[in-house]
């Protein structure tokens, strides 16, 4: 049902002319694409430094506190651009982004990393404070930040492996492997 | 000295065999390369940033360049590591490619301005306020440059 839905979704959009444009645009949808790839080493490039320093692997003599406090915003200014140009490029190609296994686990991986972060900086703003000089962060600040690193990686691999065509809906695909990538024509035809 | 040489060789190497008969190889060495990429863009924009006094104004300069520094050596590592994997997967293609070209040059620049110029001056303690300034906007354009070539090499 939710494919179905989904599919409509995209089929809407991929019919405007905005997005046809877009999609057949020689330099707009480059740009975009490049705007998206740009801000991504902005808004992770922070979050990366900010995780790496809470497992003490990077800028250990630096205040995490500080670290994590000072690149918010350029960190979610980044995030802001990345999300829009990323709408963008699903408005270039909404069909086949939509059937996209890649793009459904990235969507996934995303909504798991908001969490994380959500989590994190709950715990930040609870905390006592007194460890942000330590080389180290506590344990549970350890745990959410290796998470990060985790999860954000597989976006970047996710969001990537996206422009491969290995399990798009043409190829022989299994019947569960049809219904995860949400190929609803194809599953119909079974 | 003969790049078309070295291209021909890179083509029919080891490496272009695996990367060119492992898709799913492939994918993942670009994975770490984007990663990479995301580390050093992270690196030299919040070092940038410090030397231009937007952020981490209450924390000591040298502190703050010493930790990205780091980080951007590590991530410059993976970089060209990962790269010449994949260029070896499409060597040919990228030596008649004009923007390969420019993301190598700009490669260059960087490395050179970042190791011999950015460095060597802000390691003295009394670098002036506007060459500071003038060695940040230098490092995010080039690196920028970078960047963006490598994107279009997929464009073009």
């Amino acid at each position: 049902m939710l494919n179905e839905w989904l599919l409509a979704l995209a089929r809407f959009l991929a019919a405007q002319d905005w997005s046809i444009s877009l999609h057949e645009s020689i330099y707009m949808y480059g740009w975009i694409e490049s705007v998206h790839v740009l801000t991504l080493t902005v808004f992770l490039g922070m979050l990366f430094l900010i995780d790496l320093r809470m497992l003490g692997w990077a800028m250990p003599s630096v205040s995490a506190e500080a670290l994590a406090a000072r690149l918010d915003r350029p960190m979610l200014l980044g995030f802001l651009v990345m999300v829009i140009s990323g709408l963008l490029l699903y408005y270039a190609i909404p069909v086949r982004t939509t059937q996209s296994v890649w793009f459904r686990m990235k969507v996934v991986l995303m909504l798991a990393a908001g969490v994380n972060a959500w989590l994190f900086r709950r715990r930040m703003r609870a905390s006592s404070h007194d460890w942000t000089g330590s080389s180290v962060a506590p344990l549970r600040f350890r745990v959410g930040a290796g998470l990060s690193l985790l999860l954000w990686s597989g976006v970047v691999f996710t969001g990537r492996a996206i422009a491969y065509d290995w399990f798009d809906c043409h190829k022989p695909l299994s019947t569960v492997m049809l219904w995860a990538a949400g190929c609803v024509d194809e599953l119909a035809t079974r | 000295m003969d790049l078309l040489a070295f291209f021909n060789w890179l083509d029919a190497s080891f490496l272009a065999r695996m990367s060119k008969a492992y898709g799913g190889v492939f994918a993942v060495v670009q994975m770490f390369h984007l990663l990479a990429l995301v580390l050093l863009g992270g690196a030299v924009v919040a070092g940038a940033l410090r030397m231009l006094g937007v952020l981490l104004r209450d924390v000591p300069r040298a502190l703050v360049l010493a930790g990205t520094w780091r980080v951007f050596d590590v991530a410059l590592v993976l970089i060209v590591i990962s790269g010449i994997f994949m260029s070896s997967a499409v060597a040919m293609k990228l030596y008649y490619n004009e923007m390969f070209w420019v993301k190598m040059a700009g490669l260059l620049v960087g490395m050179v301005f970042m190791y011999g110029i950015e460095r060597p001056l802000l390691r003295r303690p009394q670098s002036g306020a506007w060459p500071t300034r003038l060695v940040a906007c230098a490092s995010l354009a080039t690196w920028f440059t970078v960047a963006a070539a490598g994107r279009w090499i997929g464009f073009s």
